[in-house]
């Protein structure tokens, strides 16, 4: 029983040093404010929303379909006491996305979308419709081309990233060929 | 990869000795991994709906790298163990985790449940290294249901997986049973994210919402069918409400709590919905209670067991699938679907619900066969 008492020991011992390195990854210092940079726009675009100038940034220029980037909108004057709605229109004329114009994450100054993709290629539409001081107002940006997406086919994508399941089904499928292999010899007289 | 009986069994016949501890304690650190990562999920959800900015250190991140290191680890060590044991002819106890598997060759000799879990762990590595890639060809997306995320989050379910075959192993332990209940829980709180991927597959049918039921009966079956217990579909159920409970309390806060801590803003017109535990059913609950009570009535009226599970499971399939979009009404305020694609989602939930019943049953009696004192045996 010592013998067993000893190694049991020892094992948890190799045990617990795997976790507490495990733990230790965990513990690592986490990111920081300073670590999220500020958007850089590379290519900006105007739009006349009633008596508002909207400019539109793009953080990455031209736009690929599924690459996500910041978007930024700032209107003439800035932000204070003016709300408004953007309407992601797509290529196929559906509202993709609806949402008030809330300000960026790490631009706080502006109105904007933080890391976000447009899903397909083709011509997209964005509608602001703001409210303020001067009333309220609607412009569009329209024919914003997104070009075809970057990278290897998504059905290749697709079958890459399914591997874990395809293998789970695998497992199964063996076990229940086995099992009933089992079975069968069990059944034989 | 060929399945042995443990070697030391096969010779002497000698069952190995018992021993709780060396048992329980890997099975435990298993199943702690998943729910660490099933934590860092809810959070990392709840820190992109809530907050935003994304970077490769972040603390939810952590979590979830935590977790399958820490099942990763653990079930790594139980091979190396194993493999040990069988080389120094030392007897290999199958409640560890199953019967032995030899991996590559004979090199290695795993226990099959932590061959499993190891393996997800694993599978979750290289998928970083993808999702890595993905990142530097699509930029720093907060997309969910992206290629490489199904493919991490699969990685982990498979991790899961392993989970609920170790506790299998160790049925003859009182313990084995709550295990693989909290298992069940946590495979399905993180896998209704996993099949939100489906959604690229709906149309007029709720590709979505049908894997969510589907993945539901399975779980409940394979376990049904495993513990041979009544209550076993109500306990997961139950398990699965303190799980959405606790997640819907804990991720805004963490998600707050660590945007404080790193001196960053709440995004303006947060919802405040939890997003992970909005996901699972609220009627589940009741809907197991209705799934136990037609088998109970089956078992009553002397029905075959397999046309009340596939009554039962086509019953929950089509109310779990049913439900969820009135879930989704009152917590989010969405608009009811119309009531053709709620027939057809029904329809397809009932049938596939049933199968799913009847394939469960299945695969939990095969999981018979991993525990060394099957109730074959023991009648």
């Amino acid at each position: 029983m010592r013998w067993f008492v000893y190694r049991w020991r020892r094992r948890s011992a190799t045990v617990a040093a795997f976790v507490l390195a495990a733990l230790a990854v965990g513990a690592a210092t986490p990111a920081t404010a300073q670590e999220y940079q500020p958007v850089d726009v590379v290519h900006t675009e105007r739009v006349q929303a009633g008596p508002y100038e909207l400019t539109v940034g793009f953080s990455t220029w031209p736009v690929r379909a599924l690459q996500s980037l910041d978007f930024t909108f700032s209107p003439a004057g800035g932000i204070a006491g003016k709300a408004g709605t953007l309407t992601v229109i797509s290529p196929q004329g559906t509202e993709s996305l609806v949402a008030p114009l809330a300000r960026h994450p790490r631009e706080r100054e502006t109105w904007g979308l933080d890391i976000y993709a447009l899903e397909q290629e083709g011509s997209w539409t964005f509608r602001f419709e703001l409210n303020g001081p001067e009333g309220p107002g609607t412009g569009e940006l329209r024919d914003l081309v997104v070009l075809a997406q970057p990278g290897p086919p998504l059905a290749l994508s697709w079958s890459i990233s399914t591997i874990p399941l395809l293998g789970l089904v695998a497992f199964l499928a063996v076990a229940l060929l086995r099992d009933r292999a089992r079975r069968m010899r069990e059944a034989l007289p | 990869m060929e399945v042995t009986a443990p070697r030391a069994e096969r010779e002497t016949g000698k069952e190995s000795p018992p021993s709780s501890a060396r048992t329980f304690v890997p099975a435990v650190l298993v199943l702690a991994g998943t729910v660490v990562s099933l934590v860092g999920l809810s959070w990392d959800a709840q820190w992109h709906a809530d907050v935003g900015p994304d970077t490769f250190f972040t603390l939810p991140h952590l979590f979830l790298y935590s977790g399958s290191a820490m099942s990763g680890l653990t079930s790594l060590a139980v091979v190396l163990a194993t493999t040990s044991a069988r080389r120094s002819g030392r007897l290999i106890d199958p409640r560890v985790g199953g019967h032995a598997v030899r991996v590559f060759g004979g090199t290695f000799t795993a226990p099959l449940g932590y061959l499993v879990s190891g393996t997800g762990a694993a599978m979750f590595l290289l998928y970083g290294l993808w999702d890595q890639w993905w990142h530097t060809l699509y930029g720093f997306d907060a997309v969910l249901e992206s290629p490489p995320h199904i493919g991490l989050m699969l990685s982990i379910t498979v991790t899961m997986v392993g989970s609920v075959l170790v506790f299998a192993a160790a049925k003859q332990h009182r313990w084995s049973t709550p295990g693989l209940v909290g298992s069940a829980v946590v495979l399905l709180s993180f896998n209704f994210v996993t099949v939100a991927g489906l959604q690229l597959l709906n149309g007029l049918v709720n590709a979505f919402l049908v894997g969510m039921a589907v993945l539901t009966v399975l779980v409940w079956f394979v376990l049904g069918e495993f513990t041979r217990r009544a209550g076993v579909l109500l306990a997961v159920a139950a398990g699965l409400s303190v799980s959405q409970v606790v997640l819907w309390w804990f991720s805004p806060w963490a998600a707050r709590i660590y945007a404080d801590m790193v001196d960053l803003p709440l995004r303006d017109y947060v919802d405040g919905v939890p997003v992970i535990p909005a996901l699972i059913p609220m009627s589940i609950v009741a809907v197991a209670a209705l799934a136990e009570a037609v088998m109970w009535a089956g078992r009553k009226a002397g029905l075959p067991v397999r046309v009340t599970a596939a009554s039962a499971g086509a019953l929950s399939a089509t109310l779990i699938a049913s439900f969820s979009p009135l879930q989704d009404g009152v917590v989010y305020g969405a608009p009811l679907p119309d009531s053709a694609g709620l027939f057809a989602t029904g329809l397809v939930a009932a049938a596939s619900g049933a199968f799913a019943a009847l394939a469960g049953r299945r695969f939990g009696a095969l999981l018979t066969g991993l525990a060394p004192e099957t109730r074959r045996q023991r009648a």
